[in-house]
């Protein structure tokens, strides 16, 4: 059972742990996890989705690496972009195949354990301030039992000129593996940065990731960041971002599950600030039994600012989505704009959507529009197409990828989204 | 009108179709010989968008009866893309909206499967732009309109042009325009005109179908025929279309109705 399991590692972690700030935070995640236990579906926010499977089991921590694990790397689309890559196998820093090429020295790109120690200053202001613990049992977890992950600092002004590849892979070739990245992302006033946050999984075994990420965005700062998930066996993940933004920030994020067993995605938004512009886009591709869940939030919490959220799925054989996107409008943020999409295709009868758009309006002079659609791919485009010669398979996946493509281009790396939607158009 | 006189393109016989249990086409018969220009009008609610759509095997409608043969091939067994791939091409009435998909894309895609479909080898990248390039100019279409998704965010005429120039690019043996004219103003409707008239060269045929006579001042008919209640009631020449323009539909249904009743 994994919670013996992990109740047997902060023991052992807490046995060797240095006295101090850090070791107190976690031990009150700790508590505060072993207080909610793993969320069930009696939980609203995890009605659909059963952690069942992944709490029978046991997952071990590792990290422990094989020669695949190269080889995986270097054939995945994401080596093949100019950027600075941090490679984590299991949670733990790949050092041979991590590599920063950013020239400014005053930014940072590090792991989390190199920031604890080289940027302390930065690193106890924005850590655990952003992503709360208290009633959020997975981020506990992760809190408690984090193993490494990325730290990005951009000072004031600073564009990183090249994207950070955030690489992380489980490798389950001997055993099931448990790996709980942690990332932060501090990007400060006027300073811009692009992110791209990527998951595989190799070998025969069960893997499971809890990971939490934290961004703080500075006013008037721009973060475009970019999540692949692609792991393939039997791979569990737990994805929680918290993004916090201050006045006149823009964040472009996009998230890409293309594959997983068992997904769940929570992204939230926290607008601070007047002026703020937040674009969550998500395609979500499934087959088999796979299940894939998305959670967004987007907190209006100042007026003027705008939100624009379009999650997208294509449903192939037994696989389920669920989608839930709540989006409260706080008492003073006036003049929110604030719109909502979730439309899926479901090419079996045996695929499952569950979607639930969620707007909490408390102002009153907002402008908030949502929609969800399930069915089939329409009919008169296709007739429109064979129409013209074009057999019904072929003007299947010709309005299939259109589809799917819509969201792929929200990515702004034309080099990526090409690879992409090579990689969509395979899936499909 | 040059096509070889006693070879027969399109034929109809007795066609007799319905949609969701009404019937629609009572009986159409047509011939159409190569090079030949056919208009089809009527009034409204005659069946003569159900008979585009037959034609080109929507499936929504169910033929209920009779036979269409085209180039001696029964058109009606064959799938919507097997008939566009032997040579009947149908410009809607509305044009769809197909966000994602690229003009571009979209006609290499359809050239290449009916190449395929003809055992020819498919067109090169570039051999296919200098081809589009040649299509778009004797079209007069605008280049941006190529690489915007098909028929994202056009007016009404940009979309009846696309059609058009859609048409120029898969060389198509017959076409059947689908109320082309409905929603053009004078300057879109003779672009559209003018590029059909480019196309024709003797063998290609056109089906006409329209309400009103306007459209044939610029793409003039060999034959007009009536539509009513699902049954073709009167064929003539092209001055049968003035006769309808000045006298309207209402004597043809008087004597339709007087027939019925004699």
């Amino acid at each position: 059972m994994l919670l013996e399991t992990i109740k047997k590692d902060f023991v052992q972690y807490k046995a060797q742990a240095e006295q101090g700030e850090f070791l107190t935070l976690r031990e009150q995640a700790f508590a505060e996890f072993e207080k909610l236990g793993f969320p069930t579906t009696k939980h609203e926010e995890w009605k659909y989705t059963n952690l069942k499977s992944i709490t029978d089991k046991t997952f071990q921590s590792t990290c422990e690496i094989k020669s695949l694990v190269n080889e995986l790397f270097n054939a995945s689309i994401e080596s093949k972009l100019t950027a600075n890559f941090l490679v984590f196998v299991n949670g733990s820093l790949v050092n041979e195949l991590s590599k920063i090429i950013e020239q400014d020295n005053n930014i940072v790109i590090s792991s989390i354990a190199a920031a604890r120690k080289n940027n302390q200053t930065i690193f106890n202001q924005h850590f655990g301030k952003y992503a709360k613990v208290e009633g959020e049992a997975m981020n506990a977890l992760n809190t408690a039992l984090l193993s490494d992950g990325a730290f990005v600092f951009v000072p004031k002004g600073k564009t990183v000129t090249h994207p950070v590849v955030i690489f992380n892979i489980s490798d389950a070739s001997d055993l099931n593996v448990l790996a709980q990245p942690r990332n932060l992302i501090v990007a400060e006033e006027s300073s811009s940065v692009t992110l791209v946050e990527t998951y595989y999984a190799v070998g025969a075994n069960a893997s499971f990731t809890n990971v939490v990420t934290e961004t703080y965005a500075g006013k008037n700062a721009h973060v475009e960041h970019y999540k692949i998930q692609q792991q393939g066996g039997e791979s569990y993940q737990n994805n929680f971002t918290q993004i916090f933004q201050e006045a006149d920030t823009n964040i472009n994020h996009v998230t890409l599950t293309l594959d997983g067993t068992m997904v769940r995605n929570n992204l939230h938004f926290y607008m601070n600030g007047e002026h703020c512009n937040s674009l969550l886009y998500g395609l979500y591709v499934t087959d088999n039994k796979d299940f894939v869940d998305n959670h967004t939030r987007v907190d209006h919490a100042k007026p003027n600012c705008f939100s624009d959220e379009k999650y997208k799925g294509i449903l192939k054989d037994q696989s389920t989505a669920v989608f839930n996107g709540k989006i409260m409008v706080h008492l003073d943020a006036q003049k929110t704009n604030a719109y909502q999409r979730n439309q899926n295709i479901l090419l079996s009868d045996d695929a499952t959507v569950n979607t639930k758009p969620q707007l909490e309006i408390f102002a009153d002079d907002v402008k908030c529009t949502h929609g969800a659609t399930i069915g089939e791919l329409d009919e008169e485009p296709m007739f429109y197409l064979r129409s013209r010669g074009i057999p019904e398979n072929v003007a299947r996946k010709l309005l299939l990828n259109a589809f799917a493509d819509d969201i792929a281009e929200k990515i702004k790396i034309p080099e990526l989204v090409e690879l992409l939607e090579n990689l969509i158009d395979e899936k499909l | 009108m040059s096509g070889d006189k006693n070879k027969v393109m399109l034929e109809i016989k007795d066609l007799k179709a319905e949609i969701e249990g009404k019937k629609i086409l009572n009986g159409i018969n047509l011939v159409v010989k190569p090079g030949e220009v056919h208009a089809i009008m009527g009034p409204n609610g005659a069946g003569k968008s159900t008979l585009s759509s037959v034609l080109a095997g929507r499936a929504d409608y169910v033929v209920t009866g009779g036979e269409v043969s085209f180039n001696g091939k029964d058109l009606l067994e064959m799938s919507p893309e097997d008939r566009a791939r032997e040579g009947v091409f149908l410009a809607f009435q509305y044009p769809v909206e197909i966000p994602g998909v690229s003009t571009t894309n979209f006609l290499k895609t359809a050239i290449n499967e009916k190449r395929k479909y003809l055992g020819q080898e498919p067109m090169e990248a570039t051999a296919f732009l200098k081809f589009m390039r040649e299509k778009m100019e004797l079209m007069e279409m605008d280049k941006a309109l190529t690489s915007r998704s098909l028929n994202e965010g056009f007016s009404g005429g940009e979309k009846k042009r696309n059609e058009v120039f859609q048409m120029a690019m898969l060389e198509p043996k017959l076409t059947i325009m689908d109320e082309t004219d409905s929603g053009l103003d004078i300057d879109a409707l003779r672009l559209v005109s003018a590029g059909v008239n480019k196309l024709k060269d003797g063998e290609r045929s056109f089906v006409v179908i329209t309400h009103y006579q306007r459209l044939l001042d610029y793409i003039v008919p060999d034959f007009v025929h009536v539509l009513y209640k699902g049954r073709i009631v009167k064929s003539g020449d092209a001055s049968l279309a003035k006769e309808l323009e000045v006298k309207g539909y209402d004597w043809i249904k008087t004597e339709v109705e007087q027939e019925a009743n004699a």
